[in-house]
């Protein structure tokens, strides 16, 4: 299916079968609406067909299919009362009064809006248009009906009660609903059988116990519910390898040593004495959720670097027959920055800055002069204004400061700093990975590792003078738990969990 | 938004110089006898009785209004389509141009050319003069007349439906093709009713300047086409009788003030929740 010759779909083979509540669910822009507007006859596929009973419904134009739809913004007409929009359908297809008549109020009860027939709709508030649109779709008798993300639109109390109304609906009239939602819990609590679909491809087809207890890749484990994926390696049937440690599992099928990830459900783990469960690890975070608390327990450490910092107070250079001043700082550099390094590159790190003493106005610098040997030194980098203020200041460059660590390598350098760079910052970790030049990367250097923690020692609104230290930190082994009990920040623990909480699953790539 | 509510205050000095002073003028002139002097104002309904008693006027009234509801009729019916083809088509900008570009060139240099074309030796009849058919007699028909002003007015009709159309929700139609409706249905049941209220407006713009138009049925029309327009324009000019030339003025206001209410409530029923924007 290609749409504004960008393709939407693909290789899209799904059967529903009567009587089912078939939810498609996925983030937005992954083709669920298309795939629902080609069943409601609004789209054309480009390739493929879409059987009914059996028959290519595929070039039946919408109005001649025994299918209804419920839009996502309800689209009720807004020159008719409740009743003549239920009635729509109806009077169409010239069905006589009185069974027409018959048929409006039946469905009016059913959604529960028996006394609202001559209101307008416009009059009406979202919950109670949204089950206008139903009653209009459902008095037809469609044997599908599609849900376009039906209950967007409602708040959240609202949304719960339409859910469970839907389904109670669903249940009553027997017919299929193919209902189109981003929302994982509504998938999970109304459907009979989930489609999870991701950049216009299934995923992952099943029943919403399957799809939460069996997710088949990645993107399905963490789309449906939170989820702790780890790398591992199956080292033979019912035994996986993750963390240095083999486990026993449930899952088997997979080669020997061949990597595979490993789905545990926050839910799953329990939080036990040191040393008295699978793994070990410390409290790094709680969160309190209302019915339990998250804690996120660290079983290794990231990887960290230290670097240094002189913070120093300096007097910008004065150019009073222009009215101008401009400031900038020393900075360092590792030799490896050298052949990539731009202008921009040199202003930004030495925070060069010009600007009219009168007015608050920054000016631009036009002119950047360095030297710079791609070898250990100190070189002069002098920066002017149009005006001709110019100020110099050096880049020392050093050897590569770098820690590896197993699977990562992070590089930063020492960093020096004019004490109101610091206490005007706004975002000081982010300046502070700025001007450090920190960044981590797997081992082959491929991709790049965020890195998580800025630690330093100092308060950024009282900063002296001085040398201070910085230490970057990589993410390292996280596990998020669901506990009804408070842990601490800190606190050594123990994980422990059964082999049937661990879910394998093949490598799927990036997501 | 308060502060807001003084730029209202140039033009409510506009509107009280230029239009509150001369209607109460008008309304002072229509009430009294050859009141061109302003200094002795007496009371009389004598212009009023001189209009309902003389037929001649009566007629010309009847005409005024004949003119303006055929007129009408052909903008709707040659405007809707239009309107309904632009607000489907891919190149809305430049049709919706198309219809505009003729408003930029004056309304009377306009009217003029149609003389020229629709005269005895005109470009039409010198056109239809090759296929042997004799000069037709264009000039001072009904026909030229209502030619002129559906040429004239019928951007104001194409315009207020288009908008109308244009702003119709797409996923109305799919509605009702999904509950069945096939492509006339889907016209009749929901772009028709909907885009009433634009009819509506295109109506009011059309009818009101047709209605009391003098210099389209007095270059069309010639000296022996009189409408209210040019009745109410001689009196004021050639004439000299202000006082009975107001109370014509008075008796146009009147009626089109009855007909906005009437085409206003026509609005509300079909579309009560839109018939105040």
């Amino acid at each position: 299916m290609e749409f504004d010759g960008q393709i939407v779909l693909k290789g899209i083979s799904l059967d529903i079968y009567e009587n089912e509540f078939v939810t498609l669910l996925g983030p937005s822009g992954c083709g669920k609406t298309t795939l629902l507007r080609i069943l409601g006859g609004f789209l054309d596929a480009t390739e493929g067909q879409v059987l009914f009973d059996g028959e290519d419904i595929s070039k039946v134009p919408a109005y001649k299919r025994e299918i209804n739809t419920v839009f996502q913004k309800y689209a009720l007409f807004p020159h008719l009362n409740v009743y003549d929009n239920i009635a729509f359908g109806l009077k169409i297809k010239k069905e006589p009064r009185d069974i027409i008549e018959q048929k409006v109020m039946r469905m009016l009860k059913l959604v529960g809006l028996e006394d609202f027939g001559k209101r307008r709709v416009t009059e009406m508030s979202g919950g109670q248009q949204q089950r206008v649109a139903i009653a209009r779709a459902l008095v037809n008798e469609p044997k599908v009906l599609l849900l376009d993300e039906p209950l967007g639109a409602l708040d959240l109390k609202l949304r719960k009660e339409m859910q469970l109304e839907l389904k109670k609906i669903q249940k009553e009239v027997g017919i299929t609903f193919i209902f189109v939602t981003h929302d994982q819990e509504e998938a999970l609590t109304m459907s009979d059988k989930i489609v999870v679909m991701r950049s216009g491809e299934i995923q992952q087809t099943g029943t919403p116990i399957d799809i939460y207890n069996e997710p088949k890749n990645r993107f399905v484990a963490n789309f449906i519910g939170e989820s702790n994926i780890i790398d591992g390696i199956m080292k033979a049937d019912k035994r996986v390898m993750f963390e240095d440690k083999v486990f026993d599992c449930v899952d088997s099928g997979f080669g020997t040593d061949e990597p595979v990830e490993v789905v545990i459900r926050p839910e799953d783990i329990d939080i036990v004495g040191f040393n008295q469960g699978k793994l070990n690890g410390t409290v790094k975070s709680v969160l309190f959720k209302g019915v339990h608390y998250e804690t996120i327990v660290e079983t290794r450490l990231g990887t960290t670097i230290t670097v240094e910092m002189s913070v120093y107070e300096s007097k910008p250079v004065c150019n009073q027959a222009a009215d101008e001043e401009m400031s900038a700082n020393d900075f360092y550099l590792d030799v490896t920055d050298i052949p990539e390094l731009t202008k921009a590159d040199i202003i930004a790190r030495a925070n060069a800055q010009a600007w009219k003493s009168s007015k608050d106005e920054l000016v631009s610098i036009t002119k950047v002069e360095y030297d710079i040997e791609p070898k250990k030194g100190s070189y002069p980098v002098t920066f002017h204004t149009a005006a001709g203020t110019m100020m110099s200041v050096e880049m020392i460059v050093e050897d590569v400061n770098k820690v590896e660590s197993e699977n990562e390598i992070i590089y930063a350098v020492n960093i020096n700093k004019d004490i109101d760079d610091i206490r005007e910052s706004i975002a000081l970790d982010t300046d502070l990975k700025t001007w450090a030049n920190a960044q981590a990367w797997t081992a082959d250097g491929e991709e790049p590792i965020a890195i998580t923690d800025v630690e330093y020692d100092f308060d950024q609104e009282s900063i002296h003078a001085g040398k201070y230290r910085i230490t970057f930190k990589t993410r390292g082994y996280e596990y998020k738990i669901d506990t009804t009990d408070e842990h601490n920040v800190g606190e050594k623990v123990g994980l422990d969990f059964t082999p049937d909480d661990l879910h394998i699953m093949k490598l799927s790539g990036n997501v | 938004m308060k502060s807001f509510r003084k730029l209202v205050y140039p033009y409510l000095l506009w509107a009280i110089i230029m239009i509150v002073i001369p209607m109460l003028m008008i309304l002072v002139y229509a009430f009294t006898d050859e009141g061109n002097s302003v200094r002795n104002f007496v009371f009389s309904l004598g212009s009023f009785r001189r209009f309902f008693s003389d037929t001649v006027f009566l007629v010309v009234l009847r005409r005024s209004i004949y003119i303006a509801v055929l007129t009408t009729v052909f903008c709707v019916l040659l405007g809707y389509p239009m309107a309904y083809a632009m607000a489907k088509s891919r190149f809305k900008i430049h049709l919706v141009l198309l219809v505009t570009i003729p408003t930029w060139i004056n309304m009377l240099v306009r009217t003029y050319a149609w003389r020229g074309m629709l005269d005895n030796n005109g470009l039409i009849n010198n056109f239809l003069g090759f296929f042997g058919i004799a000069p037709l007699k264009f000039l001072e028909t009904t026909f030229a007349v209502v030619l002129g002003m559906v040429y004239n007015f019928i951007p104001f009709m194409i315009l207020q439906i288009y908008t109308s159309l244009e702003k119709l929700d797409k996923s109305l139609l799919e509605a009702a093709s999904d509950l069945g409706a096939n492509r006339l249905q889907r016209f009749l049941k929901v772009t028709l009713p909907l885009s009433v209220p634009g009819i509506i407006s295109g109506i009011t713009l059309v009818f009101l300047p047709a209605v009391s138009s003098f210099f389209i049925p007095k270059l069309l029309g010639g000296g022996q086409y009189v409408l209210i327009g040019n009745v109410i324009e001689n009196q004021f000019l050639t004439a000299g009788d202000w006082s009975f030339g107001s109370a014509i003025s008075l008796i146009m206001a009147v009626i089109i003030i009855i007909s906005m209410y009437i085409t206003r409530s026509l609005d509300k029923k079909t579309n009560p929740e839109g018939g105040d924007d």
